[in-house]
């Protein structure tokens, strides 16, 4: 195994791949089909989707001296993570959190505050003027890397041809050797109520509300509901999230840090219902009203809201793409179906991001762009799926690597684990911010480190020391001999390994 | 040792393909083109074995795999056992598929290129003898004692990875864990190369250095590495392929029972037979009239009405939220294919009404529970008059005036100028 890594990556790394393309059987009715209105060259590589997994598809293959063409229909690159994910509800996160923190906590830090009012326009305005800035700049990266950005809906005639329906009016087609499919995912809608995202509404509209609800519920639990009801809550909304599992924060979560989540985002105000089932819903009046069941068969129970948000999950979106017209295939849950490499059915169409398995997440999406450009250009790829960090941004922020407590068990594997708590840390103390741990989850003999699961400030920060020390197969014991600056909150990352792999100094 | 591991499985693994000369000479090499790819042997995979049936193929031509996959499966006389990769790589061909009998050992039965290689730009290898060198296999620990015999008998390394073997040095720091083993045992750094690491990319883990002091059972380290290597890859085992063709729209859209109507039109082909009798004079070649309804069913298609129901989708009311909604679609293609038949449809209007099962949105993302997706197909049929024949269509009832559009447009295109469709 190590002889052959010795080997010297020889210059030879061949450039792109001519492979020759099938021939394209021209059938009588599209010959005869009204010419589109620009026919363009063959492309070594076209896109579909701009989003995370697109876009740096895109950029990674311009880097890579491919011809490629990004298709996207949204009039913005970015996809969901930055028009209407990830960027802005960070946005909000952090503006309605400092809003929160200047009303209720600045007395004990010798601060005195006036009135403090919220102008609600102008936390959207900032929110917008994170996401155009941060489009912008892709689009300036496209340029940069000679991506060709069209901006349309794109559809497959056949397996190696594309026809985009302009987003100006009119159409043209693009054809390519290569083809991957990145359109992402959208909201799971919940029967029965129709989102009009002003009162039943997806994430996208609770990234927009116009006034603060004075009742809000959140269908599901999940990182996102999570976010946004922190979001609303923090802004004066009454918020009850009604979960159908037994925990919040979603299977990925350890349960012990997702009971300690709750009790802190209760204490915020946020309610919660677990183990609930809403059976239907009705908006046609002037409040929203939910007919919910406990899971466990208590009695049945109306709630009523003025806005309802619908965070029930994600999933696949392909509509109008005529997967079909290129023989390709989805799951039952409509994810499109891949191997191993990415490589769909027809193995010069790749498929990557929301749209296919794995984690609906940006940095996994954006790992399998890099990892299917080199797959085409190189033949070779890797993305590893068991060192994936997940992160939810509420107060305190919850994060966590590798797997869980339940999961272990469950799969009988041994296990030892340590932890630290931030009320023990020198710097969550002078922060005044002291609520959460670091926990860590080992190997009992070897100490190597199994995953790692935090709650607490700046938990989405310190979690990519996990990641590294995961990817690399650390011992908890490499990670407490490495030296952490003091005082910062990593020093509570660094007491945890230690109470793995012997005893934490300060608690 | 063999009785610490679990494997229920005889396995035996693939080691390093490439020989130290090889490695070298290949450094020199520039172009892609004179680049030679591996020969892959059976493997004998016991002292006794000269012949072995070539199972399955796990991997596929051109497909890569990783070090611990499973490559293949082999029978023997006396077992069956999965051969596995030493080492990352590309299967690049395969000589002996699935099912070939009675391979003498040392027969090529594929070709394999290093990760990375563009296996499009490879030579495939001349078939050499029967070669030893381009082939070591280590069968599993469970057949340690008679694998002990083999490495005598037939000249094959021996299993890398157990004390007394030299594992190539370290080419990283070591880990702040590992150092202070060594030291706190008062170990030589020499003895480094005995022990058998199990971190990623070769690397020397502290379990390894326990392994090799014996604190921790051997198979230990390497068991969590499978665990870990497993895990690192996404998981498509048991995939479900959904029906073929799913609906367009959201398939647990809770709407009403869709009504549906029957939309109707008489239209003459005679201009249609005409044109095609013209065309078979002039040009000899008989066009069916099958081709004039799908090339006519085509130009009718396009930009049609959108449906009375149909919905914003979320991007759209996003977008009319930033104010982008300035190219919100008014029309769109549709998919109609008209039934056809020369008797009028026994009613003009109908209501069809479908009853549909309830799915509870819940069930599906908890459970798997299966939406059934709905499948509409409209065929022609084949009773068309040389006359009048009406075309018809069954829709929702919102579609009543995107369908009647299409029918209008069908009968405009057959009757005035079906040359076009041809031509
Ligand atoms: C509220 C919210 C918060 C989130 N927060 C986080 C977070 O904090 N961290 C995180 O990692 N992830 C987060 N996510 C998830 C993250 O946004 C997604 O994982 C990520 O956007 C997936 O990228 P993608 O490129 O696969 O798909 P998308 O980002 O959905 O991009 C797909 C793009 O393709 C376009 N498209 C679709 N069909 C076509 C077509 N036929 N022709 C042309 N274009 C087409 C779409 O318009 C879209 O722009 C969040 C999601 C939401 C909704």
């Amino acid at each position: 195994m190590l002889a052959s890594r010795l080997i010297p990556r020889t210059a030879v790394r061949s450039s792109f791949r001519s492979k020759t393309s099938l021939p394209t059987v021209v059938s009588p009715v599209s010959r005869w089909r009204r010419g589109y209105a620009s026919q363009s060259e063959e492309k070594d590589l076209v896109i579909i989707g701009g989003g995370v997994a697109g876009y740096v598809a895109a950029i990674k293959a311009g880097q890579e001296g491919l011809k490629v063409t990004c298709i996207e229909k949204r009039g913005a690159l970015g996809g969901t993570c930055l028009n209407v994910g990830c960027i802005p509800s960070k946005s909000l996160l952090n503006n309605s959190h400092l809003y929160h923190q200047i009303l209720h906590d600045t007395k004990g830090r010798g601060i005195e505050v006036g009135d403090v009012k919220l102008n609600l326009e102008g936390m959207m305005k900032a929110k917008e003027t994170s996401v155009s800035g941060l489009t912008k700049g892709i689009e300036f990266l496209f340029k940069k890397n000679g991506v060709e950005y069209i901006k349309g809906t794109g559809s497959f005639i056949n397996e190696h041809e594309i026809k985009v329906a302009l987003n100006e009016g009119g159409e043209t087609s693009v054809k390519g050797k290569n083809i991957i499919i990145a359109t992402g995912s959208e909201a799971t809608p919940f029967p029965g109520l129709e989102i009009d995202e002003k009162r039943v509404i997806t994430s996208t509209g609770a990234l927009s509300l116009e006034k603060v609800p004075e009742k809000l519920i959140v269908i599901g639990g999940g990182i996102i509901g999570l976010e946004m009801g922190s979001v609303w809550s923090r802004l004066g909304a009454k918020v009850t999230v009604v979960e159908f599992l037994n925990q919040i924060g979603g299977p990925g979560m350890d349960t012990e840090i997702s009971k300690q989540a709750q009790k802190l985002l209760k204490k915020q105000g946020v309610e919660f219902k677990l183990g609930t089932k809403v059976v239907s819903g009705d908006a046609s009046g002037e409040t929203i009203k939910l007919e919910v069941d406990s899971a466990k068969g208590g009695k049945p129970e109306t709630l009523d809201a003025d806005v309802v948000l619908v965070a029930i999950g994600r999933r696949p979106y392909t509509s109008g793409l005529g997967l079909e017209n290129a023989g390709l295939e989805v799951d039952e849950r409509g994810r499109v179906v891949i191997d191993s490499e990415y490589r769909t059915k027809a193995s010069h169409i790749r498929c990557i991001g929301d749209v296919t398995f794995g984690p609906m997440l940006a940095h996994k999406a954006e790992e399998e762009a890099v990892a299917a450009i080199e797959y085409i250009k190189k033949g070779y790829g890797h993305v590893n799926y068991g060192v994936i960090p997940s992160v939810m941004y509420t107060h305190p922020e919850v994060a966590w690597v590798g797997q869980n407590e339940q999961e272990l068990k469950a799969q009988n594997i041994p296990y030892k684990v340590g932890t630290f708590p931030f009320s023990a840390n020198s710097r969550a103390k002078t922060n005044l911010d002291t609520d959460g741990l670091v926990k860590m989850l080992a190997d009992p003999e070897t100490d190597r480190l199994l995953g790692c699961h935090i709650i607490g400030p700046n938990a989405g920060e310190m979690i990519a020391e996990a990641t590294l020390a995961l990817e690399y197969g650390a011992s908890t014991e490499d990670i407490a001999r490495t030296c952490h600056a003091h005082p910062t909150l990593a020093e509570a990352f660094k007491e945890a390994a230690m109470a793995t792999y012997s005893k934490a100094i300060h608690f | 040792m063999a009785s610490f591991t679990t494997a229920t499985r005889l396995s035996a693994r693939l080691v390093s393909r490439r020989v130290a000369q090889d490695a070298a000479s290949r450094g020199f090499r520039t172009s892609a083109v004179s680049l030679a790819a591996q020969n892959f042997t059976m493997p004998a995979l016991s002292p006794t074995m000269t012949e072995g049936n070539i199972a399955t193929w796990k991997v596929k031509e051109g497909d890569s795999f990783s070090a611990g996959d499973v490559l293949l499966e082999i029978e023997t006389d006396k077992a069956s056992m999965d051969v596995e990769a030493q080492d990352d790589g590309i299967l690049m061909k395969i000589m002996q598929g699935d099912g070939s009998k009675s391979i003498q050992v040392g027969t090529r039965i594929g070709v394999i290129a290093e990760p990375g290689d563009d296996i499009s730009q490879l030579e495939i290898p001349a078939d050499g003898k029967p070669a030893h060198d381009a082939q070591k296999v280590i069968p599993a620990e469970k057949e340690e004692p008679k694998q002990a015999a083999s490495s005598e008998q037939t000249g094959a390394r021996k299993q890398p990875r157990k004390s007394g073997e030299k594992a190539p040095p370290q080419k990283y720091p070591l880990y702040p864990s590992v150092a202070h083993l060594i030291k706190e045992n008062g170990l030589d750094e020499s003895v480094i190369s005995e022990m058998t690491p199990t971190g990623p990319g070769g690397r020397l883990l502290k379990g390894d250095v326990l392994a090799y002091l014996g604190t921790v059972p051997p198979s230990r380290p390497e068991d969590i590495m499978k665990r870990f290597n497993h895990n690192s890859h996404l998981d498509l085992s048991n995939i479900k392929i959904a029906a073929p063709k799913k609906t367009v729209k959201a398939p647990v859209q809770e709407a009403p029972i869709p009504e549906e109507r029957l939309v109707s039109l008489p239209v003459s082909l005679a201009a249609v037979i005409k044109v095609q009798a013209k065309i078979e004079d002039t040009l000899g070649t008989f066009v069916p009239l099958s081709t004039f309804l799908e090339r006519a069913a085509e130009v009718a298609n396009d930009a049609l009405p959108l449906p009375s129901n149909y919905k914003p989708t979320t991007d759209e009311l996003f977008n009319q939220v930033l104010g982008l909604d300035k190219v919100a679609p008014k029309a769109s293609r549709g998919r109609y294919l008209p039934q056809i038949a020369a008797l009028p449809p026994s009613s003009l209007t109908g209501v069809a009404p479908k009853p549909k099962a309830r799915v509870d949105i819940i069930e599906f993302l908890v459970s798997s529970t299966k939406a059934s997706p709905k499948i509409r197909t409209v065929p022609i049929q084949p009773g068309v008059s040389t006359g009048t024949n009406f075309f018809s269509l069954t829709v929702p009832r919102e579609e009543e005036k995107r369908a009647k559009v299409f029918l209008q447009r069908m009968k405009t295109v057959l009757e005035s100028k079906p040359g076009n469709l041809i031509l």
